[in-house]
């Protein structure tokens, strides 16, 4: 290893902005060739996004942590097989949805989405993510509460794939079509996904709207 | 529009994935149609509220917590091979370079190694400490290579410095398979390293020293198990030179049996029957009669129907 990754980490900035596709390559070729610098480089391009999506998919930051490191892993011992065929993003977040899809499979034995009860003194576990309303007063702060609950037992609800479809779309704004090819189908299956879940959603919270 | 229609595009319609011909009927048909007007709104409520649900946007803390405990899960990931070459470190260092020359198979590889010292490692002074807990001469740093440097502390009363810093050290091996270390080096490496390109070249480097128990396991296993055809295909081809055994009969079989590429499954059947003709092999009889009458492929069966007839004569 030389001093070129240390010349490529120093264009990521700190919010993980991306590099151009030459360089790119270049890193994902020395990370396949065993470069564990490279691949570090690689990591921190993308996993400020992996991990926000896995918050979004299972809503424990614990949780979240145990996809992050999977995804990762796997990624770190498949890289050799990556043929730039396609994006490296594509294939990076493919591996993740597998991830979140095989959790959220897992997870559907539960018969809801619960947050996990506080311990005395420590903060409510929805008050530990990033909060868009900070000023709430004690009594909208127990309706949101509430709310979130019901938005979390409705999501539990969906089919593991209907949920990937949705978070991608609701809370990731992608095109049906790229989500599509991230689950390994076609946009018209992610299509129905999203009509059904959409569906599932409207029926669970109409009375709260 | 019809209103089955409206209903089935509604969320297209909501996140924006109607064409501009469809978006116009949807909303020509909301203006007309009471009912789908309401499904509209209550839609939109839901959407509005579904936007409640926190951002979810990672703290610098916990994003820190995944890295760091990624790149320690990656430090186990390469314990396996940092265990081995760590074994070495003494002998490789003094390997005398006559007794290398002497041996009958020299294997030079290199290997890029990583002793990645996290912020929790040992203190750093010169001489270097690594985590091996050896101390390793000042004059080596020209030899060091440093990724990233994570923290620089002095200390303004004793005038020490702590630098703790990631750093990775290329070496080279040399030596020859008569030597266990080396071999289990090569032996690894050929079963689990991720590279394909080095595995071959560790598979070629393994083939004088079939002989040796844990090599001929070795490159059976790459025979059956490697992820890449070219890998299988080419230890087939040294298999197929190695003293015969139950070992190398069943895993020919069982190739002939699951092997998915028909090259490599084609190869692993004329192994068999090549064998079986040039060693009067009948305990390969019935095998050789299961593939004659029930392969698929014609080539197959003609080859292990011969060779069966030449085994047992007419009777078959």
């Amino acid at each position: 290893m030389d001093g070129i990754c240390l010349e490529l980490a120093g264009k990521v900035s700190a919010e993980g902005s991306r590099l151009d596709e030459a360089d790119e390559h270049d890193l994902i070729r020395r990370a396949q060739h065993g470069d564990r610098a490279a691949f570090e480089v690689l990591v921190r391009l993308y996993d400020r996004e992996v991990l926000r999506l896995a918050i979004k998919v299972v809503g424990s930051p614990d949780e979240a942590q145990d996809l992050y490191q999977e995804a990762f892993l796997k990624v770190y011992r498949s890289i050799a097989h990556f043929r730039f065929d396609s994006r490296f993003s594509t294939w990076l977040y493919r591996v993740v949805m597998n991830v979140c899809l095989d959790h959220l499979r897992r997870q559907k034995n539960r018969s809801e989405v619960q947050a996990p009860e506080s311990e005395e003194g420590q903060p409510e576990f929805f008050q530990t993510l990033a909060d868009e309303k900070p000023g709430l007063d004690p009594e909208r702060s127990v309706q949101g509460k509430e709310i979130r609950q019901r938005i979390g037992t409705a999501l539990s609800q969906l089919t593991p794939r209907e949920r990937m479809v949705f978070e991608l779309k609701h809370y990731q704004g992608m095109r049906l079509r790229a989500i599509g090819e991230l689950c390994g189908t076609t946009e018209e299956t992610a299509k129905n996904c999203l009509f059904r879940a959409t569906q599932k959603l409207r029926v669970a919270l109409v009375d709260l709207a | 529009m019809e209103c089955k229609t409206f209903e089935e595009n509604l969320a297209l319609y909501l996140y924006e994935e109607l064409g501009a011909e469809e978006r116009s009927a949807f909303e020509e048909h909301v203006k007309s149609c009471p009912a789908c007007r309401s499904l509209l709104e209550q839609s939109r409520g839901v959407q509005q509220l579904l936007h409640q649900r926190a951002a979810a946007e990672p703290t610098p803390e916990l994003l820190v917590e995944c890295r760091e405990a990624l790149y320690r899960a990656l430090d186990r990931e390469q314990f396996g091979w940092r265990g081995l070459i760590r074994s070495w470190l003494p002998v490789a260092i003094g390997f005398p370079a006559s007794q290398a020359v002497s041996t009958a198979a020299l294997v030079v590889l290199g290997f890029s190694l990583g002793w990645v010292l996290r912020p929790h490692a040992n203190r750093l002074s010169l001489p270097i400490k690594t985590d091996t807990a050896q101390t390793v001469p000042a004059s080596d740093l020209s030899n060091v290579h440093i990724n990233d440097i994570t923290q620089v502390a002095p200390d303004a009363q004793t005038g020490a410095i702590r630098i703790t810093l990631n750093a990775e050290r290329k070496m080279t091996l040399e030596g020859s398979l008569d030597d266990p270390r080396i071999r289990d080096l090569l032996v690894n490496a050929v079963k689990g390293y991720d590279n394909a390109g080095i595995r071959r070249d560790t598979l070629d480097a393994l083939r004088a020293g079939s002989r040796q128990p844990s090599v001929r396991e070795a490159l059976i296993y790459t025979m059956q198990h490697d992820p890449n055809t070219g890998m299988r295909l080419e230890a087939l081809k040294t298999v197929e030179g190695m003293e015969w055994g139950s070992d190398l009969s069943q895993a020919l079989i069982d190739s002939a049996d699951h092997e998915q590429n028909p090259g490599v499954r084609l190869t692993a059947i004329v192994a068999l029957v090549n064998h079986a003709e040039q060693a009067k092999d009948r305990t390969l009889v019935p095998e050789l009669q299961r593939l004659a009458g029930n392969d698929s492929n014609r080539y197959v069966r003609i080859t292990c129907a011969k060779a069966v007839h030449d085994l047992v004569g007419d009777g078959y």
